[in-house]
């Protein structure tokens, strides 16, 4: 595909440099913000409206995901940023309709790990973070939840680089582990930013474990740790039907499938050696948080 | 004189940061009100409505779920069954905390429905960073109505082979995979046209570019923006400091 061009000046060392620590700096912004938010648990949380906690969660999970944003986006194949406005529609129609719903789910995040799953980990990050913002447009209030997407959009393309997706059984636990951190990673935001949750059926669940005396922030938690987990199960299990269900030709025309053997089947296609597919190989957030 | 697009995003960027920091209940009111009376000054109010309902319905309902029926923090109890006990101090912080967020989400709402998409594509499509998040911004926008109405048309294409969406969660997902597989099939092919297309003129270029789209912009509008960018960030660190200091 539209991979390194061959008209085109290759960018300079100096600016792939300089990309990498946007993206490192991206991820230490989320983590410092999610260590400082945890081991400080704000006692204004429900002592007032705790604005200084959510001042401190938006600034600094927005300030990461823009970051990576900044650092990812240039360096993607123009093959992989047509796509990335098609999975944010598919996040946004999906997800519209079930988040309205009385299902304690959102899957909002199909397109962002479809996209993960063809183009590589910082295409997810950048999607998952894009995803947010752009939607913020329609819905203001997932806005502060772009650096949980972007940390989503990692992870499903780190499961896919390392062959979850080609075991089938294989792709909801790898939904699993990634509901569970990126569950523990958006509870925060929904404690401090809105003192609760954006559906009424995971308002009720909040609701039970807060009347058995947790705090607000373990009982978010402990609600996010229920749907996420098998939200991103479900997420993950219809992305790997749909992979599946693409043919060959749509799925290996991505460099980082072909290079990583993300499908099962008869690899051994003569380009997945070929050394000139260097896309979508900068690795994103997911390992230092 | 036209108001530029960067400089309402910039406008209603401050105004949500200034709640958020300020967290009192008479400016969240004020500040909802004024987003209410600026989209219906701009005539945005009947589309704009019906999307900040769908939004802050559920959130309200939740918050009231969550901190109505049980606030272990509280001290006045109003009424109590069981498990559940209706607290003031419950009641008030659902209120103020609900307010603050509809103040944010009226006012980003206000600005995003009286934006014009394509002034603000051209206010950022210089090259680089900012060219490729304007693609992607117009192109979900743009894309939006279109892959619904192609998803309807497959659905009807399938209908009309005999697919009938019987009761059953197997039959719901077979029914699901029937029209997704088609759509997001025909969406990636699509992309790849689309992107050899892009390629061939120079998307991924970085030298100068031409825009046939005019913004008109001010030295005066440059200047506000600065000025409402660093109030924004006056107030965040004002708030930051008072906590840092009374803990």
């Amino acid at each position: 595909m539209s991979s390194p061009s061959l008209t085109l000046p290759s960018p300079a060392p100096a600016a792939v440099r300089r990309r990498r620590l946007l993206e490192i700096l991206g991820a230490l912004a989320i983590a410092a913000t999610y260590v400082y938010l945890v081991l400080n648990q704000p006692a204004d949380i429900t002592g007032g409206p705790g604005s200084a906690a959510a001042l401190v969660a938006l600034s600094g999970f927005l300030a990461g995901a823009v970051l990576l944003i900044v650092a990812v986006l240039p360096t993607l194949p123009a093959s992989t940023v047509v796509l990335i406005p098609v999975a944010l529609v598919l996040n946004i129609v999906l997800g519209q309709f079930v988040g309205s719903t009385l299902v304690p789910f959102y899957l909002d995040a199909i397109g962002t790990v479809l996209i993960a799953v063809l183009a590589g980990p910082a295409a997810g990050a950048a999607t998952g973070a894009l995803s947010s913002i752009v939607w913020s447009f329609f819905n203001p209030t997932v806005l502060p939840f772009a650096a949980g997407a972007a940390l989503i959009g990692c992870l499903a393309g780190l499961a896919a680089r390392y062959g979850l997706f080609r075991r089938f059984y294989l792709a909801p636990v790898a939904g699993f582990a990634t509901g569970i951190i990126g569950g523990v990673v958006s509870a925060p935001v929904a404690a401090f930013v809105f003192g609760g949750t954006s559906g009424v059926a995971t308002g009720a669940i909040v609701s039970a474990f807060r009347s058995m005396g947790d705090t607000l922030l373990a009982a978010i938690t402990k609600q996010a740790l229920i749907s996420d987990l098998m939200d991103k199960a479900i997420v993950f299990t219809v992305v790997a039907v749909l992979v599946y269900a693409l043919p060959r030709r749509a799925s290996r025309q991505f460099p980082f499938v072909r290079r990583h053997r993300v499908l099962a089947g008869k690899a051994a296609a003569p380009e997945a050696t070929r050394p000139d597919a260097t896309d979508a190989t900068v690795q994103g957030p997911g390992q230092a948080s | 004189m036209r108001i530029h697009p960067l400089t309402g995003l910039a406008a209603a960027g401050s105004a949500a940061v200034i709640t958020t920091a300020a967290a009192s209940l008479p400016l969240s009111v004020a500040v909802s009100a004024a987003a209410l009376a600026l989209s219906v000054a701009a005539g945005t109010a009947r589309r704009m409505l019906p999307a900040a309902a769908a939004v802050l319905l559920p959130l309200g309902l939740s918050l009231l779920i969550v901190h109505g029926l049980s606030f272990p923090e509280g001290l006045t109890v109003l009424a109590q069954w069981g498990p559940v006990r209706v607290t003031a101090e419950g009641l008030s912080f659902a209120l103020e905390r609900a307010a603050q967020v509809s103040a944010v989400v009226l006012i980003l709402l206000a600005c995003s429905f009286s934006l014009s998409v394509p002034d603000l594509v051209a206010a950022l499509s210089a090259r680089g960073i900012r060219g490729r998040f304007g693609f992607v911004l117009a192109s979900t926008l743009t894309l939006l109505p279109a892959i619904a109405a192609r998803a309807e048309r497959i659905r009807q294409a399938q209908e009309s082979r005999g697919l009938v969406i019987r009761r059953g969660i197997l039959h719901r997902a077979a029914a699901f995979r029937l029209q997704a597989v088609p759509l997001v099939l025909s969406l990636v092919e699509d992309a790849g046209t689309r992107a050899a297309a892009l390629e061939a003129r120079g998307f991924s270029s970085t030298g100068p570019r031409t825009s046939y789209r005019i913004v008109p912009d001010s030295p005066g509008q440059r200047f506000l923006r600065l000025v409402l960018v660093l109030a924004g960030v006056a107030a965040v660190a004002v708030r930051l400091w008072h906590y840092a200091g009374g803990s």
